[in-house]
């Protein structure tokens, strides 16, 4: 398992260097200009003069290779380079604005599992009984809510109408209670769904067909087959619930004015901040393969039947 | 029984990684961090972006309005377009129109408690001259910096309280443009880098403002405090919180929760501070006051005068009269905005000019048309002259719906009398890069408001970056007015720059280069139990000093 994880680790490296030079050279292959969009956010009138000053502060009047190779080389050694509209260091202001948002996104997914869970065994389990149709019209709506949508509703209700939570900004545990619902809403209610719908084809199965046959009693068949087998998939979900949690972490965090690395790069992204995209980008690959490691690890802390690679070999 | 051992087992610890995971965030909660000041001696304010570093000398990421609490110029900007006097008491120019002296205030103090003297000016007009290509864009300081070069001291100390600015032209709206929000405001020598270059970062923002900063939270807030030694009106409430809230519709909830007392700058999308229809409903709403300030800017279309096939007038007259703007402002504007006939509101100075609006006439608009040999066939829905169709481009930054929603209308206007309008929607930048190139038919294009109105604009009307320029390259006059705006900014006889603005601005009006919309204005929305506010003479300069709870 060592060798595996140590594998997966190093190949870390050549990911994030094809990640960065595709980003460099998608980003530079749009037609805006980032010179420009730092003249009119200082509300500089964009004179041939002002444009040609503020690339050569910027450096994006020397060729692409050299730009590339510059800042490869400093990245290397840590240095992401200056932020073009804030002017400070990118990987101080990224590391500033991402514990923010690790938290957030790790309460909600912290929230989707402990209720999907249940939800999902108790909707399988009374199968077109009142609490199956209770969870499945709760997942349905919860699924085709937007999450800014919900957003505001949750505000509208617990802060303007009935006053119990602030709708904004950082503070205690009550201000992270309408962002947290607003973000798990979507992967609780596809987790939940996920959880039914496999429980239920396992119990359609055959082997079921056949610990029935055998005289097994419900509860052992639900205990012993059926849970055994549902909860794998559920691990494989955490992943891309992962992904989700982070984007919809740049829509909650505008709503609530949460001081999160999402909202940054959105504006980051509205007024091509390069340095920053690039930063933002890796870090998200980097959490993102880490996050599939993390769950192959999880499936063999699970079930001891799974061997990871390395341990084959 | 294995099989059931290891099914319990496994939710077992799938419990145990969620708890795990679970407890992890829990002791990563931030901590109650020290929470800003509250209550009746707290006015709260809300941005949309942090406010930067606070430095006089330079543009983003500083906010001007921001600027504009802690830092003071030498000439205030009035709403009648004259100057008036703020660290400067009185102010001689010479005969020349070269030479400015200004008389200091002798009781105004930086928040360090260094004295504000002339000493003090010198030393800021040089941090800004030291980084003289990033003011290129402000005549004043290229003025300032020619006069450097030629071997005269821009800025000199005659005794304590007395400096002399020195020009390298009689540039007139040298004083207009001391009193913008930045470059030329003034930072305690102290607070200055050691090299006395600002464009490095200032070691704290000190100024001789209404407020001084106390601290600023990334993201999250920056806290103010009425500064006591202030020479002025000493500012009404104790502190000034301003909240960062990034979206128009999280700040209209924070103001109906009671967490910011006041809105207050554009509305509409893109930089407004909430959207019109908030804006609209908020003017109905009991317990809440809303207000309009007086006309702030110009929002405008240009129109290629080199182009086919704008660049006949009848046709730029025709698109003019075609187009309802009475229902645009009544439709789409919601009446926050009032409509604009001229390029320049006539309370701008030199713009009272008794210019004839283009009404709306679309019979008069047709005749025009026709005139020009426009016909429409029977049945066709545009019209067509040598069997080229009467079509042209109007472009806009695709992803404000404000401009959107005015560029549909002029569309539905102008099919209305048989032009045919393609509407371009791009990115914001993509766009710019047309206004420089003059790849339009009509653009959208806003004037920069008071007090860069008018001199700052007509100046740049002479520059080949700008929408203006290439609108204006088809004119058979637009070297005599190029000529004209390079006159009126050097002309030091009063009776001559009326003369001048009067030429330029009418000959574009009767040319049909613009088609105004509307005029730009700031909205204020607050509790009634918000008193002194009131709008400020500039887009940008807020007057929070004023404000208090009661």
């Amino acid at each position: 398992m060592t060798r595996y994880i140590l594998k997966r680790l190093l190949l870390l490296i050549p990911i994030l260097l094809a990640v960065s030079l595709v980003v460099f050279t998608i980003l530079r292959l749009g037609h805006g200009d980032p010179a420009m969009a730092y003249l009119r956010l200082s509300s500089i009138p964009p004179t041939d003069q002002a444009l040609e000053a503020a690339r050569h502060e910027l450096g994006l009047d020397k060729p692409f290779a050299v730009q590339y190779a510059t800042w490869l080389g400093k990245a290397a050694h840590g240095d992401f380079g200056i932020s073009y509209v804030t002017k400070r260091p990118v990987l101080e202001e990224i590391l500033y604005y991402l514990p923010n948002t690790l938290i957030l996104a790790g309460y909600s997914l912290a929230l989707t599992l402990v209720l999907s869970l249940p939800l999902g065994m108790i909707s399988a389990l009374k199968k077109d009984r009142l609490p199956d149709h209770l969870t499945r019209g709760l997942s349905f709506f919860g699924v085709s809510m937007p999450n800014f949508f919900l957003g505001f509703v949750l505000i509208w209700v617990f802060s303007i109408k009935l006053g119990w939570l602030p709708p904004m900004g950082r503070g205690g545990a009550a201000h992270m209670i309408l962002p947290i619902l607003t973000m798990s809403c979507m992967s609780l209610c596809i987790n939940t769904r996920l959880i039914r719908s496999t429980m239920l084809d396992n119990m359609h199965s055959r082997y079921v067909l056949y610990a029935r046959a055998r005289g097994l009693s419900e509860s052992s068949v639900v205990g012993r087959h059926v849970l055994t087998n549902s909860l794998i998939p559920v691990i494989t979900a955490i992943g891309m619930h992962a992904g989700e949690l982070f984007g919809g972490a740049v829509i909650a965090e505008s709503i609530f004015a949460w001081p999160g690395l999402g909202r940054y790069a959105v504006s980051a992204i509205y007024n091509r901040d390069y340095p920053v995209m690039q930063c933002f980008i890796l870090i998200m690959t980097t959490i993102f393969v880490l996050m599939n490691l993390a769950v192959d690890i999880g499936y063999a802390w699970l079930d001891p039947r799974i061997r990871l690679q390395g341990d084959k070999q | 029984m294995g099989k059931l051992f290891r099914a319990i087992g496994m939710f077992r610890r799938l419990l145990t990684m969620t708890a795990v995971i679970a407890l992890t965030l829990f002791s990563a909660l931030p901590g109650v961090q020290a929470a800003p000041p509250e209550g009746k001696d707290v006015l709260v304010y809300s941005w949309n972006s942090n406010m930067g570093e606070f430095n006089p000398h330079l543009y983003s990421p500083n906010q001007m309005f921001s600027q504009n609490l802690i830092y003071e110029p030498l000439v205030r900007y009035q709403a009648d377009g004259m100057v008036a006097p703020c660290l400067a008491q009185s102010w001689s120019v010479s005969t020349d129109g070269r030479e400015y002296t200004f008389k200091l205030r002798q009781d105004v103090r930086f928040t360090d408690g260094r004295p504000f003297n002339a000493e003090a000016v010198k030393r800021n007009i040089d941090a800004v001259l030291q980084n003289h290509q990033r003011h290129e864009w402000l005549e004043l300081t290229n003025q300032l910096w020619k006069a450097k070069e030629s071997g005269k001291a821009p800025a000199t100390v005659v005794d304590e309280y007395t400096v002399r600015l020195t020009l390298h032209d009689p540039y007139y709206p040298a004083l207009q443009e001391l009193a913008l929000i930045r470059p030329a405001r003034f930072l305690s020598p102290a607070a200055m880098p050691e090299d006395g270059n600002t464009a490095k970062g200032i070691k704290e923002p000190v100024g001789t403002g209404p407020w001084k900063l106390v601290e600023a939270v990334k993201s999250e807030y920056a806290l103010l405090e009425r500064n006591e030694g202030y020479w002025g009106d000493k500012a009404k409430s104790k502190y000034l919180l301003i909240k960062i809230i990034p979206d128009t519709n999280a700040r209209v909830v924070a103001f109906e929760t009671g967490q910011i007392d006041i809105i207050y700058g554009g509305a509409g999308h893109g930089a407004g501070q909430i959207g019109l229809d908030s804006f609209e409903r908020y003017r109905t709403m009991p317990g809440v006051v809303t207000d309009v300030s007086a006309p702030l800017a110009t929002r405008a279309l240009a129109l290629n005068t080199k182009r086919f096939p704008t660049d006949d007038i009848d046709v730029r007259r025709a698109i003019l009269l075609a187009v309802d703007r009475d229902a645009l402002v009544k439709h789409v504007f919601l009446d926050v905005e009032r409509k604009a006939d001229t390029l320049f509101s006539p309370t701008m100075p030199y713009c009272d000019l008794g210019l004839k609006p283009y009404g709306f006439d679309r019979n008069e608009a047709e005749a025009l048309l026709e005139k020009a040999g426009w016909t429409l066939a029977d049945g066709a829905r545009y019209r067509t002259k040598d069997g080229k169709e009467l079509a042209l481009d109007l472009c806009f930054a695709g992803n404000d719906t404000l401009m959107k929603s005015v560029a549909e209308v002029v569309q539905g206007d102008l099919r209305k009398v048989g032009v045919k309008v393609n509407l371009v929607g791009e990115e914001k930048d993509s766009n710019l890069a047309r206004q420089r190139s003059g790849e339009f038919g009509m653009i959208f294009g806003n004037t920069w408001g008071a007090p860069y109105d008018p001199h700052s604009f007509v100046s740049s009307m002479r520059v080949p970056s700008h929408a203006d320029y290439q609108a204006q390259l088809g004119l058979p006059m637009k070297a005599d007015i190029d000529k004209a705006i390079g006159e009126v900014l050097i002309s030091v006889d009063e009776t001559r720059r009326r003369e001048l603005y009067q030429y330029i601005l009418s000959t574009l009006h009767d040319q049909a280069v613009y088609m105004p919309l509307t005029y730009m204005t700031n909205i204020m929305v607050h509790r009634d139990t918000l008193e002194g506010a009131h709008f400020g003479a500039t887009k940008n300069e807020i007057p929070l000093e004023t404000m208090y709870k009661r």
